[in-house]
């Protein structure tokens, strides 16, 4: 339990670190962008008749920092504001705080994602297991390649592959967009079925990114465990094989979990191509649209939000797999 | 650094050591077709990279009497919005694909080995920094970042692509190299070499980089796709200028300006560049996994 909860410390303080190089690799972005938005911004505001004080709390407001005093004195003024959680303002979006576009945005993320991540996972392990199984038939064989292709090949040629097929040569699919505008958003059966109908494509793309992944690392973990010398002894015991394989499939899905975990954090900045592509309003295409209006806070926001899933799911990651594993757990550091 | 004077017999031992692996290779390569077919594909894909845009006039002719025009035998993938043929467009965006794809190799295979190999070979304190600030790299999520990085510098031209791609992507093959070097820094030879008084720069060019070198090769050519693949991605995203013609402008002009999710006329438009990536994967797919057998005897089926 001690070296559980140091090992959770040494984790939380690096990921500390890793969040603070993050914000600074932002808040250093948007202070270098070329023509200084925020003294163009004060330069407006000015101009329109508004008193400097006024306008520079405005600019304040909007950005999260203040723009006039040293480089440090701002970067101290940004951090304190996130360590608040306190975003600054929406450009695009005006008076709305970037962390309310951000939550708002979010939803149409993490349900897709989560739905095709745990989607592929499915169907990754079972058809790996079968793959693995019969690794020296035809359709082992078939099963390995469909993965490694789909591995091999960027979300963004799926989804346009995809899009090409089912909402172009066959349109029987909507080409973009949450639900139909036409549908009173509420809580109708019309609505739902649209939803799930617009979440099609996006869902099914994510999954089959993913699967190519799935597949081929269960399959090499059973063909590991497959190879253990307790399978060979249960074998020899004379154990009935749905038993064998009841140990087969315990013992080689273990390592899949912390793969899991790690894929999690992949949650809010995962589906940049399928989101700009089918249009979904998620997070990615936040991001995407906030450079596109040069929303530089929103942008550092989404940017900050993307990258924390990232680090935690990390930490998560590790301890699992000290969780699951006992050899980690005695062994100290690890190599 | 040690004087050669190299004796006949070695020098001609060592033409019978590079005329056995050519024709380890050819034997390789014979055995799956598809593995000769991978080494045409990418021979086929650098020929376009170097004289592709030679074979076409400059401005490539407009037909304006054929805008999004259906394949045909004179247009195999149609036209664009402007009546220019397809192919013609994708045969000369090549140049721009191919060469940031070169110059991201060359960088994170650079510096990516010369990380890990110092990381490895020093170990102490400068390996715990330079693989900490390598794991904080691996971590941050490369796609958001190229994307907030690009406000600040429209990289659209080739090399400057290849370099940031590069500079972003060297982690991986750092990490790898990396524990390579520390599993062979214990073994007999180097340590035969230490004993040797041989200088540093021999051991670690000498000794060690030989026994990596043909990882270190297939690394590079991952990291070719994986450059394809992500300055394609940021072009057909939009959020570059378009300076050159190159394969994600396309994708980005077939999608969003063309409705080539919506309308028919513009699919072989969206469609050509969408099968050079993909024979350009296949290709390299293909040699990766010759290459893997060519140096690792025991996957020889004799």
């Amino acid at each position: 339990m001690a070296v559980l909860l140091r090992r959770l410390a040494g984790h939380v303080a690096r990921g500390l670190v890793m969040i603070v190089v993050v914000t600074t690799i932002s808040f250093l972005i948007i202070r270098s962008v070329p023509g200084d938005p925020l003294a163009a911004r004060y330069q407006k505001l000015v101009e329109q008749g508004m008193a400097p004080d006024a306008a520079q709390r405005a600019v304040e407001a909007l950005y999260g920092f203040t723009p006039k005093g040293s480089l440090w004195e701002q970067y101290v003024g940004y951090m304190s504001g996130l360590a608040h959680l306190d975003l600054g303002q929406s450009l695009s979006v005006p008076g709305t705080g970037v962390s309310t576009v951000l939550l708002s945005a979010a939803k149409w993320t993490v349900i897709p994602v989560l739905a095709g991540t745990l989607l592929s996972f499915l169907a990754g392990v079972v058809l790996g297991v079968y793959a693995a199984i019969k690794r020296t038939g035809v359709l082992g064989d078939v099963l390995a390649i469909s993965g490694s292709l789909l591995h091999g090949v960027p979300q963004y040629v799926l989804a346009l592959l995809l899009g090409a097929i089912f909402t172009t040569l066959i349109p029987i699919l909507p080409a973009g967009g949450t639900a139909d505008i036409m549908i009173d958003p509420g809580f109708s059966a019309a609505y739902i079925g649209s939803l799930i109908e617009h979440a099609t494509l996006p869902v099914l793309t994510y999954a089959l990114a993913g699967y190519g992944g799935w597949i081929l690392a269960m399959k090499s973990s059973v063909v590991t465990v497959l190879g253990d010398d307790f399978i060979l002894a249960a074998e020899l015991r004379g154990m009935k094989r749905s038993i064998i394989f009841r140990y087969v499939a315990r013992n080689a899905i273990l390592p899949l979990f912390t793969i899991l975990a790690l894929s999690l954090g992949l949650l809010f900045g995962g589906a940049i191509f399928i989101e700009r592509i089918f249009n979904y309003p998620g997070l990615g295409l936040t991001l995407i649209d906030s450079i596109n209006n040069r929303d530089y806070a929103l942008m550092g926001g989404a940017f900050l939000l993307i990258t924390t899933a990232v680090v935690v799911a990390n930490i998560a990651a590790d301890l699992l797999y000290t969780v699951i594993d006992p050899r980690v757990r005695s062994g100290g550091e690890p190599a | 650094m040690s004087a050669t004077i190299v004796p006949e017999a070695e020098a001609g031992a060592a033409a019978v050591v590079r005329r056995n692996f050519w024709r380890g290779v050819w034997r390789v390569m014979r055995r799956k077709p598809s593995r000769m077919a991978g080494a045409v594909i990418l021979a086929v894909f650098a020929f376009m990279g170097i004289f592709g845009p030679m074979l076409y006039p400059d401005p490539l002719p407009r037909d304006t009497s054929a805008l999004y025009a259906p394949p045909s035998l004179r247009h195999p993938f149609g036209t664009d919005f402007e009546g220019t043929d397809v192919l013609a467009l994708v045969v000369t965006g090549s140049r721009y694909v191919l060469l940031t794809a070169v110059v991201t190799a060359a960088i994170t295979v650079v510096v990516g080995a010369g990380i890990g190999l110092f990381a490895g070979f020093r170990r102490g304190r400068w390996d715990t920094v330079l693989m900490r600030f390598t794991d904080m790299k691996l971590t941050i999520p490369g796609l958001p970042l190229l994307l907030v990085l690009s406000t600040v510098w429209k990289f659209t031209s080739a090399v400057e692509m290849g370099l940031v791609l590069g500079l972003l992507g060297w982690g991986g093959v750092a990490r790898a190299v990396r524990s390579q070097t520390l599993s062979l820094r214990e073994r007999g030879f180097i340590e035969a070499a230490r004993g040797l008084g041989l200088s540093t720069t021999h051991i670690v060019c000498r000794e060690l980089l030989p026994g990596m070198a043909p990882y270190i090769a297939m690394n590079a050519l991952i990291a070719v796709t994986g450059a394809v693949y992500a300055q394609v991605g940021l072009f057909f995203l939009g959020v570059l200028p378009f300076e050159a013609n190159n394969w994600g402008v396309m994708l980005n002009l077939a999608v969003f300006s063309g409705g080539a999710l919506t309308t028919t006329a513009a699919l072989p438009y969206l469609l050509a560049p969408l099968l050079a990536i993909l024979l350009l994967t296949l290709g390299i797919v293909l040699v990766v996994d010759a290459m893997d057998e060519i140096f690792n005897p025991r996957l020889r089926e004799e």
